[in-house]
């Protein structure tokens, strides 16, 4: 007989026992999604614009967290946070309890700078690529700076971007497996507590993984969707005609 | 009535516009000719401040922006009170044709979205496009496109229509569709002016034909007066060198 060295049958066991871990997951990829592209809104319209300090900050900026790792940058957080509360307790005779900020807080804030920083470059590549033509007649009508820049450039530049998006959001979602550093337990910390408990952790590496790699490729085809829904051409005439419009 | 005082505009060193005084009456059909670089594109674009200009009044009706004294609020007034067709015709890419021309009723008028609707399909249907007021500007042809363009103008009601060489773009198969659009709106009555080549249809359309050059009106006048008894050697220059090349079945 074979010796048990590996245990198909643990490892989808152990799948439903770490998806009860996936919400933490899902709220962390998408809260940091979100403020990650508004955020990288900003700093694109910052560089674009060139807004005096603001500019030369941003450039500091995106060139640290391009220049160090995710892992550190989540250690600064979860150290530097309180800290910065203390200098401010202690500043402003406060007394805010550092023990009441949630874990979950500085692996949100890391996440979120660090996704901001590298979707501001891809924002900005996508909102120039808006033809000027387009901007110029919005303007002729009328509309204000914000107006011509939610209803005709963020739409184009938003299907631009998205695939570049989209693959920043697979990064950011298996980059949320880091969050243990900062105590948070997600999947991957889950897991580890798991393999700790019976000392399989092959097996629960295993579990973890075929989620890890089902979730990128529901996000790959959510996008591959995302884009021909928004791709303007005439192939895709005759599905879109009529459902745009009230009638 | 509106009126423009003291319109300059340089770029760096080059003076495009030198204080350029212009008065349009209502329902005027004002074309604006002149060779390339003349500051035909600068004169509307400064109009509507799309070009923001270096000094002078722009004043429409009660409305009287002195750039010196502009703010974001007047700039946004006085755009409302103009409407412009591009010579690329900038049409909204991601917008249908009625989405095209509704964008303005419903963003900058406010009106309510069935009213906006009910405003763009007619103004489609005028330009003749009722057939087509679910494609995208990519699935229309280039005269199509402007027409659609020209709804889109029209549907602002503006004080003034401004049009920028609106069939240069164009294959000449389309051009005929383009023109009949502009002839039809200034017909009906709309204040315009005109950047156009179409020195034809110019003199059967416009009321009213400026000559442009090196920054400065250099003529002003019926179509009759400016093609036929031109003032200024500059006109006649023009004129016959643009006629002697494009339209060599024209003379003056
Ligand atoms: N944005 C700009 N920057 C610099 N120079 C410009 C700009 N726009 C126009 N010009 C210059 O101004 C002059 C007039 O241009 P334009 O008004 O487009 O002429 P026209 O429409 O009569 O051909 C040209 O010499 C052109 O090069
Ligand atoms: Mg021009």
């Amino acid at each position: 007989m074979m010796p048990n060295l590996f245990d198909v049958e643990l490892v989808f066991e152990l799948i439903p026992k770490l998806l009860k871990y996936l919400p933490v997951t899902i709220e962390l990829t998408v809260i940091s999604m979100l403020a990650g592209l508004l955020l990288g809104l900003l700093l694109a319209i910052i560089k674009m614009k060139k807004i005096p300090v603001l500019y030369q900050i941003s450039v500091v900026f995106i060139s640290f967290i391009r220049g160090t790792p995710i892992l550190v940058q989540l250690y600064l957080s979860y150290a530097g946070i309180p800290l910065i509360l203390k200098y401010y307790n202690h500043f402003h005779e406060t007394s805010y309890n550092i023990n009441s900020i949630p874990a979950i807080f500085y692996v949100l804030l890391a996440l979120s700078l660090n996704e901001a920083a590298y979707n501001s470059e891809v924002i900005r590549a996508a909102l120039l690529s808006v033809d000027k033509g387009q901007t110029e007649a919005a303007h002729s009508l009328g509309m204000t700076y914000g107006q011509v820049m939610r209803r005709i450039v963020l739409p184009e530049a938003f299907i631009v971007a998205l695939p570049t998006l989209g693959n920043s959001l697979i990064g950011l979602m298996k980059g949320t497996s880091l969050a243990f550093v900062c105590s948070v337990v997600e999947m991957t910390a889950q897991s580890r507590i798991l393999a700790g408990n019976n000392l399989r952790f092959f097996e629960s590496y295993c579990a973890l993984a075929l989620i890890y790699w089902a979730m990128t490729i529901l996000i790959e085809r959510v996008i591959a969707l995302l884009e021909k829904r928004f791709d303007i051409d005439f192939k895709s005439l005759r599905k879109r005609k009529g459902d745009v419009i009230l009638d | 009535m509106i009126e423009i005082r003291g319109l300059t505009k340089s770029f760096r060193q080059h003076t495009v516009l030198d204080h350029i005084d212009l008065t349009i009456n209502k329902g005027e059909v004002v074309a604006v000719i002149g060779s390339s670089g003349a500051g035909k594109s600068t004169l509307l674009r400064t109009i509507n401040l799309l070009e923001i200009p270096d000094e002078g009044i722009i004043k429409f009706g009660d409305l009287e922006v002195d750039m010196a004294k502009r703010t974001k609020a007047l700039t946004l007034e006085l755009r409302k009170n103009t409407a412009m067709v591009f010579q690329q015709f900038n049409l909204f890419r991601q917008k249908t044709a009625i989405e095209n021309v509704m964008e303005g009723l419903i963003v900058v008028k406010k009106m309510p979205k069935e009213k906006a609707l009910h405003i763009a399909k007619m103004q489609l249907d005028r330009v003749g496009l009722s057939d087509r007021i679910h494609h995208y500007p990519k699935q229309l042809s280039g005269g199509q496109q402007q027409r659609v363009a020209i709804a889109r103008a029209l549907a602002m009601q503006p004080k003034i229509l401004l049009f920028d060489e609106p069939t240069s773009a164009l294959d000449p198969e389309l051009v005929g569709e383009v023109l009949d659009t502009i002839r039809k709106a200034a017909e009906e009555g709309n204040t315009m002016l005109l950047v156009s080549h179409e020195m034809s249809f110019v003199r059967k359309v416009a009321t009213r034909v400026l000559f442009l050059d090196q920054g400065a009106i250099v003529e002003d006048g019926t179509p009759e007066e400016v093609f036929l008894n031109p003032r200024s050697d500059r006109t006649k220059k023009f004129l016959t060198n643009y006629h002697g090349s494009q339209e060599p079945e024209f003379s003056i």
